[in-house]
């Protein structure tokens, strides 16, 4: 019988403490797996949603992130001149702006204002596109609270932070119902001309934009540099650029908390799994020494703790992995309840790379966790063991 | 009355001016003080242009420490307090008279806190021109630390149970070893539940023991775990805080856990015969 087999058939000899063990390492890796998944999981869900948009570079005016720096002034010629660019296939002026429905119910809302085009930074579900002046778009969740479809007359307070003034309300018309890729739970979206909002503003700071979405003909790279070089005051980043902004400033909290926790749980996995074989191993110390006797070599019974340690470890380790993507469900369920996170982005994505990391982690633990329960059977003096058994 | 201001005004460090105290004052995070090697009594030219055009001196009188924000992980604040006065001048168009600039926020103290939503309503309502709002909706942050909040009590949830079945899987093993002992008291006439009470004390000594040192190291690792994210992310926010609350609540979780798991672990050898529990 080979030590993986002996190994078995010990682990089924006691099912009750085999299970849980089995369990502890499969709770414990679920865990493991999913703070390898948080560990990258936004900056991919990121990447993904930057990328669905389909601009590939963006235009700010300062290496903040959009939104959090000063705006681009004279945006419309600015993107007229970016879109006449060789590299670059089209641009769109967009600012943001803070809004409220005008209505009892106050909803908080925000009002994207675009210039600029081809293209549209969001797709038209019900009715039409907000081609005129005073005309928007609105996305499901405004669409729903609201009970607005196309051609209902919508009443929007703007607090465009700039202006001196809160601006009076404006009268709008809804021209369609919209899926916009950044779309939260808690802010509805609101969008239409460049024009239209900065109306609603009040006409202050107009004609002033955030960034500016740029869609590159060929290469995204020779497109940025073509945008620096003729616009040296404003930063053109790629998608890969702006994950890296974000990197620096908004992610580093998950990562940094999803090594720490992965470092706690794997610790906690090892010391559990060493006591648990330790204990194991010196209730079993006669068995052992009976078994030296009989001519197993050490390396053999060396071998058949490491390979109970694999099966509990392995076992628990294939275990964790469907119940670490329920966990990533649920604890992904809660993360997005965070205000301003878009709909469409996760913080727990499956990526292969994790999956091998969880794996060799594992691997790692089996063997760290074997370590001093096989020393003490390679010490195990054969004759003092059997004579204290039988003595005692 | 100070404001911020935000960091793309432009900063040129001189040498200290003769008529210095005429000069009109800042404060200077620290952070923004290191960056750029600004000290106390040092004289700095302020503009509001990225070219540099129309900067002011100011005169350094201080440097602080930002409130912590949570908000603002990640981002160095890199700030500048003046006095309401000097900013307006400093940001003021040519054309633009004096008395006739905006501020972008009024913050209100009310006497009675609650009234804080119907107060906004009677400003909306009274003062055309003007966006009033509760603090408590003004700052979004609130719920982002909340949402964390149920995060970090899921992960813990998940840590207890995991936890809560390696200890069965000891106390099984444990209780396991002390089989023969059982049987013996049992045939010398000790009662079931004589024996139970024994385990439950045992059980609870050792669970109090477990929580009072997995106390002492989550205390001293406290300070450890905070000065790190001090230092990674430049700031003065307090990360882990081990309130007697939270030391209290731990100690009545995972006592009777440890205190439950020894018992049914001992609860299934207790049922068995003595004879054959002693006959081992």
């Amino acid at each position: 019988m080979n030590a993986l087999a002996f190994a078995w058939l010990k682990l089924v000899r006691q099912p009750a403490r085999a299970s849980l063990g089995v369990l502890g390492v499969a709770a414990v890796g679920a865990l493991l797996l999913d703070m390898l998944l948080l560990s990258e999981g936004l900056v991919t869900s990121m990447r993904d949603l930057l990328d669905r948009t389909g601009f590939d570079i963006r235009v700010t005016a300062t290496a903040d992130l959009p939104g959090s720096g000063p705006r681009i002034p004279a945006a419309t010629a600015t993107a007229a001149a970016l879109a006449a660019l060789p590299p670059v296939r089209s641009a769109i002026a967009v600012r943001f702006a803070d809004a409220q429905a005008g209505d009892p119910s106050e909803t908080p809302l925000a009002f994207h204002g675009i210039s600029g085009g081809p293209g549209r930074p969001w797709t038209v579900l019900r009715g039409r596109d907000a081609d005129r002046p005073g005309e928007v778009v609105v996305s499901e969740s405004v669409a729903a609270t609201l009970g607005l479809e196309p051609g209902a007359p919508l009443v929007v307070r703007a607090a465009c932070s700039a202006a001196a003034d809160a601006p009076p309300p404006a009268m709008l018309t809804v021209a369609g119902v919209a899926a916009f890729p950044f779309d939260t739970r808690d802010e509805g979206l609101v969008a239409g001309s460049l024009a239209t909002l900065d109306e609603a503003c009040g006409g202050a700071d107009a004609d002033e934009a955030d960034l500016i979405l740029v869609t590159s003909a060929q290469e995204t790279d020779a497109a940025a540099a073509a945008i620096r070089s003729i616009r040296p005051d404003l930063h053109a980043a790629t998608n890969e650029q702006m994950i890296a902004r974000f990197r620096e400033s908004g992610f580093t909290y998950f990562r940094q908390i999803s090594a720490v926790l992965s470092a706690v749980t794997i610790t906690f996995a090892l010391l559990l799994i060493t006591v648990l074989l330790t204990v194991s191993v010196n209730q079993r110390l006669g068995e052992i020494a009976a078994l030296r006797a009989l001519g197993l070599s050490r390396r053999r019974v060396v071998s058949d703790v490491l390979c109970e340690s694999s099966l509990i470890v392995g076992l628990g380790g294939l275990l964790s992995l469907p119940l670490g993507l329920l966990l990533a469900a649920w604890l992904d369920g809660i993360l997005k309840a965070m205000p301003g996170i878009p709909s469409t982005l996760h913080f727990f994505v499956f990526d292969p790379d994790a999956l091998v990391l969880h794996l060799l982690l594992l691997v790692a633990t089996a063997v760290m966790a074997a370590m001093y329960p096989m020393l003490i059977v390679a010490r195990l003096p054969i004759a003092a063991t059997l004579r204290n058994e039988v003595v005692s | 009355m100070h404001v911020l201001l935000a960091i793309f005004l432009v900063l040129l460090a001189s040498p200290a001016l003769g008529q210095e105290d005429e000069l009109p004052s800042i404060l200077i995070s620290r952070q923004l003080a290191a960056l750029e090697g600004i000290e106390v009594g040092q004289t700095v030219r302020l503009g509001s242009d990225p070219d540099g055009s129309g900067a002011r001196p100011f005169r350094v009188a201080g440097v602080y420490e930002p409130v912590p924000d949570p908000a603002r992980l990640g981002m160095v604040p890199r700030e500048i307090r003046l006095h309401l006065p000097d900013l307006l001048a400093l940001t003021r168009g040519p054309d633009e008279p004096a008395g006739t600039e905006h501020v972008e926020t009024i913050n209100i103290a009310l006497v009675e806190g609650d009234d804080a939503r119907a107060f906004a309503r009677d400003v909306n309502a009274r003062v055309p021109g003007v966006a009033a709002r509760p603090t408590e909706e003004a700052a979004g942050a609130a719920g982002t630390f909340s949402v964390l909040q149920r995060f970090h009590l899921a992960i813990a949830i998940v840590t207890i149970m995991a936890a809560t079945i390696f200890l069965l899987a000891l106390t099984i093993m444990l209780v396991d070893e002390r089989r023969e002992t059982v049987g013996i008291l049992r045939l010398i006439g000790l009662p079931v539940r004589r024996i139970l009470v024994q385990v439950l004390v045992e059980g609870l000594l050792i669970a109090a023991a477990g929580c009072v040192f997995g106390l002492a190291l989550a205390v001293a690792s406290e300070s450890l775990i905070n000065a790190f994210f001090q230092w990674r992310y430049d700031t003065a926010l307090v990360f882990v805080r081990i309130t007697p609350a939270l030391a209290a609540r731990c100690f009545a979780i995972a006592v009777p856990l440890g205190a439950a798991a020894t018992v049914v672990a001992s609860w299934a050898l207790l049922r068995r015969n003595a004879l054959r529990l002693a006959r081992r």
